[in-house]
């Protein structure tokens, strides 16, 4: 079980402010780290992962800085962002030889247990200039869980990937972090953050500027009403009834006719609208055939995050 | 009652202008503009003009550091010609890019991977082939915005000189027939030079490797050649000296220049009989051809 | 992971050379070499002063610093460009060890490449004096070293490695070099003439002590070789290009 300590770091560059003031401490399990782009995240996780010093504060896993210190990385794996470009060696020669520099006793062994769990013991002995991006990605997977970490650190791992790629992914995420290891991702898209952490930190501006459950954090957010567009077979007697209702702040009807009609909706209570809705729909006799959350949209977020 | 209505205010009325979408409807402009303007921007380039101030600073230096000499050739010549009896330049014409080929060597290895590496390496080329030039005008203007920018390096310090030797009340005819003859020669090596370093620019994307590449090819070819011709000469076999000095563009232009125009010798071992004078304006022509024929099809072969 | 050199990193180091256009410059430079070599001697049979210029001039000055350019930057520079370094670095692998390991495949180019060629090159040149040969052969290990050492630093401190690493051999070896004297007591390639003047008893270099210039060379390769580990240790992996 081990622990990242970020303590007030910041990490400017000239006169830009890529990481500001920020403190978190990651523990086991998996946390997922959120920003659009440019918010600070891949920033953060070179400095975690010891390949770039902050300008103030300290990175520490169990204690120990990662700074120019080789030794750390027995207990820290890192999946880069970019492509490793060992073109000329098959997968399982690639995550062989990084298992030899770890200095592991039986490098050939933890190669193939690592090339098992990421599932690519059919394709290890290909050349890697002939694999799929996300083969790529896997390789490098396999790379950094070889020499088995207590922490591993992954920046956009999902970026690239194929629908089915992607579940494995979280699968083999959801897996390590349930294992008892400590797990963060960063990614900029909210389903893949919300199926895998347990835990998020939302980076804006180099700010940390949220962490905890998300849906927690939306809560949070109660002065600024959730909107939902509707589409029923009765907009009007909906729109009505629904206006009776404390949880429900405004109304309106949409002039389109079919996808583009409907109500759009303003609600300030979400627990208690999302119970009212179908009792409401239900007791007058009105159908619901869509009803679409509009702001559950990570620019929504972030826009709320930024503003507030 | 409707005359009274009439009578009394006119409706306000309004209209609501839906413009939508305007596509541009005006007259466009064909291939022939659009290549000029590629080329009068890649030649802007090559100097910086037009980008960042950081790829103004190399190109910029070098001509400085061209033109440097030949300012103080030129201040020697017209505040001390006559006392010195000097009634010509006192660096030929034809030797000077000799001279300073380290110079010319360095930019243009520095920026033919600039106009053709990049385009190459980023895929940028299909935003350019998606355009009404052809791929072939691409290529050709392309080599002609290197060339020029080449021949702008070698030939200002060439026309400093000129302009410093009708100062110094040298002779004007043969000062100019000599002048003229070092600007030909000046446009026949930009056209080797910018044709030799444009395919080996095409053929190595990476830009690092490039730019060591041509200095490579370059460095190594006049290294070589120079050896042989001293040598040969040392032991009276000029005729061995005479056939290396095709392979190198500086020693080859300066040799067509020694042939055409009788300009002074700066090689040891220039080309003395006719038969081979022919060979050395050949070759000089079959480079410059066979360079843009390498890159035709080298581009032929670009996949979007 | 105390050792020195890592097998490992040999191994890689040693695959990626070859796999790039870099591997065919290799070939071709030492072909000039020995192809110019044999048309001197053909030209000029046994003459000193020519092998001894075609030696210098093309050999030292031009074709080892090269091959060592070319050799040590094709190591270290296309990882550090894209970022795969960070799978050698995030290991407790030590980064002297990596250095190194980099640096002996390094060597071993040099040495291949650089070395043979040039001892070869000297035997056609002056069949019937090795010392000429051996004399080079020693010089060129010597500059080609310790250019092996300064290029690698070159590489870990500026992306602009190869361009600078051939600016430096052009215009500071090349160009002043054969223009001002007081350039030797700062030039590898006249450190290394020196070494070839003493055991091939030729003068390329005047008033260079052998002892200064042993000293110098030694002293750039170490202080170059653990310099680039310090840097190392210190690498910033940057997101996007």
């Amino acid at each position: 079980m081990s622990e990242i300590k970020i303590d007030h770091v910041s990490r400017w560059y000239r006169n830009v402010v890529a990481v500001n003031d920020v403190s978190m401490t990651i523990g086991p399990g998996v946390t997922g780290l959120l920003g659009p782009n440019g918010a600070g995240k891949t920033t953060l996780i070179a400095m975690m992962s010891g390949f770039l010093a902050p300008s103030t504060g300290t990175v520490t896993v169990d204690g120990q800085p990662l700074w120019r210190n080789e030794q750390v990385y027995r207990t820290v794996g890192l999946v880069p962002e970019r492509e490793a470009t060992f073109d000329y060696l098959t997968g399982r020669q690639f995550v062989v030889a990084c298992a030899e520099l770890h200095g592991l006793d039986d490098p050939g062994a933890s190669a193939q247990r690592a090339i098992a769990q990421i599932e690519m013991t059919d394709a290890q002995d290909r050349s890697i200039s002939t694999y799929s991006k996300g083969m790529k990605q896997r390789i490098k997977m396999a790379a950094s869980l070889v020499h088995d970490p207590a922490v591993l650190l992954l920046d956009e791992p999902f970026n690239g990937m194929d629908p089915r790629q992607r579940i494995h992914l979280m699968d083999l995420l959801r897996e390590m972090g349930a294992e008892g290891r400590t797990v963060l991702f960063s990614s900029h898209i909210l389903e893949e953050v919300e199926q895998v952490a347990r835990q998020i930190e939302v980076m804006v501006a180099g700010r940390h500027a949220a962490s905890g459950d998300f849906g927690a954090i939306r809560r949070l957010m109660t002065d600024r009403p959730n909107r939902f567009v509707l589409r029923t077979d009765n907009d009007r007697l909906l729109a009505s009834v629904l206006l009776a209702d404390a949880s429900v702040r405004g109304a309106r009807l949409r002039t389109g006719r079919g996808a583009d009609g409907g109500i759009e909706l303003e609600a300030s209570d979400f627990g208690r609208f999302s119970e009212v809705l179908p009792r409401l729909a239900r007791e007058h006799g009105v159908r619901l055939l869509e009803v679409t959350p509009t702001d559950e949209s990570l620019e929504s977020v972030f826009s709320y995050l930024v503003s507030s | 009652m409707s005359n009274q209505s009439e009578q009394t205010s006119p409706p306000p009325t309004a209209v609501i202008h839906d413009l939508g979408y305007r596509p541009y409807t005006g007259p466009r402009l064909g291939e022939r503009p659009v290549a000029w303007a590629f080329f009068v921007t890649g030649l802007r380039n090559t100097y910086g003009l037009g980008r960042s101030g950081r790829s103004k600073v190399l190109p910029m230096i070098l001509l400085g550091l061209m033109l440097l000499p030949a300012l103080i050739l030129v201040g020697v010549l017209v505040q001390a010609g006559k006392l010195l009896e000097l009634d010509s330049q006192i660096v030929a014409y034809s030797s000077y890019p000799l001279t300073t080929q380290l110079l010319i060597s360095v930019f243009v290895a520095s920026q033919a991977p600039a106009l053709i590496s990049r385009d190459l390496r980023f895929g940028t080329i299909t935003l350019y082939l998606a355009r009404p030039m052809r791929r072939s005008v691409y290529v050709l203007v392309r080599l002609a915005s290197l060339t020029v920018a080449t021949f702008v390096l070698i030939g200002s310090p060439l026309v400093l000189m000129y302009l410093g030797g009708l100062l110094a009340d040298l002779p004007f005819t043969r000062e100019t027939e000599r002048f003229l003859g070092g600007m030909v020669g000046a446009l026949l090596l930009a056209a080797c030079l910018a044709g030799l370093s444009a395919v080996v620019a095409a053929l190595t994307v990476r830009r690092g490797l490039a730019v060591a590449a041509v200095i490579v090819v370059l460095l190594v070819s006049y290294t070589v050649v120079a050896t042989i011709q001293g040598i040969s000469y040392d032991a009276d076999q000029r005729d061995v000296g005479e056939i290396a000095g095709l392979f190198s563009p500086y020693t080859l232009v300066n040799g067509v220049q020694y042939f055409l125009f009788d300009s002074p010798r700066a090689t040891p071992t220039p080309p003395r009989s006719t038969g081979m004078g022919i060979a050395y304006v050949a070759t000089t022509v079959l480079t410059v051809l066979g360079c843009i024929g390498v890159l035709l099809a080298r581009f032929r072969r670009v996949r979007p | 992971m105390s050792a020195a050199i890592s097998p490992t990193i040999v191994r890689l180091g040693a695959r990626s050379i070859f796999s790039r256009w870099r591997g065919v410059l290799l070939f071709v430079l030492p072909a000039i070499l020995i192809g110019l070599s044999l048309l001197v001697r053909v030209l000029v049979g046994q003459d000193e002063a020519s092998a001894g210029v075609t030696l210098y001039r093309l050999g030292l000055v031009v074709i080892v610093p090269l091959i060592a350019l070319l050799a040590t930057s094709g190591l270290l520079a296309p990882e550090i460009d894209d970022g795969s370094i960070s799978y050698l670095l995030a290991t407790p692998t030590s980064r002297h060890t990596i250095v190194i390991s980099k640096l002996v495949v390094a060597f071993s180019c040099v040495l291949a490449f650089g070395v043979l060629p040039m001892l070869v090159a000297g035997l056609v040149l002056r069949p019937d004096s090795p010392s000429f040969a051996v004399g080079f052969a020693i010089g060129s290990l010597v500059s080609g070293t310790t250019y092996c050492a300064v290029f690698a630093l070159l590489s870990v401190m500026t992306r602009h490695a190869v361009v600078i690493g051939l600016i430096y051999v052009l215009i500071w070896e090349g160009l002043l070099g054969g223009l001002l004297d007081g350039v030797r007591w700062l030039s590898v390639v006249r450190w290394s003439a020196e070494i070839v003047d003493r055991i091939a008893d030729l003068s390329l270099v005047d008033d260079l002590p052998l002892t200064y210039a042993l000293i110098a060379s030694g002293i750039v390769l170490v202080v170059g070789t653990w310099r680039t580990g310090w840097r190392l240790r210190a690498f910033n992996l940057t997101g996007d290009e």
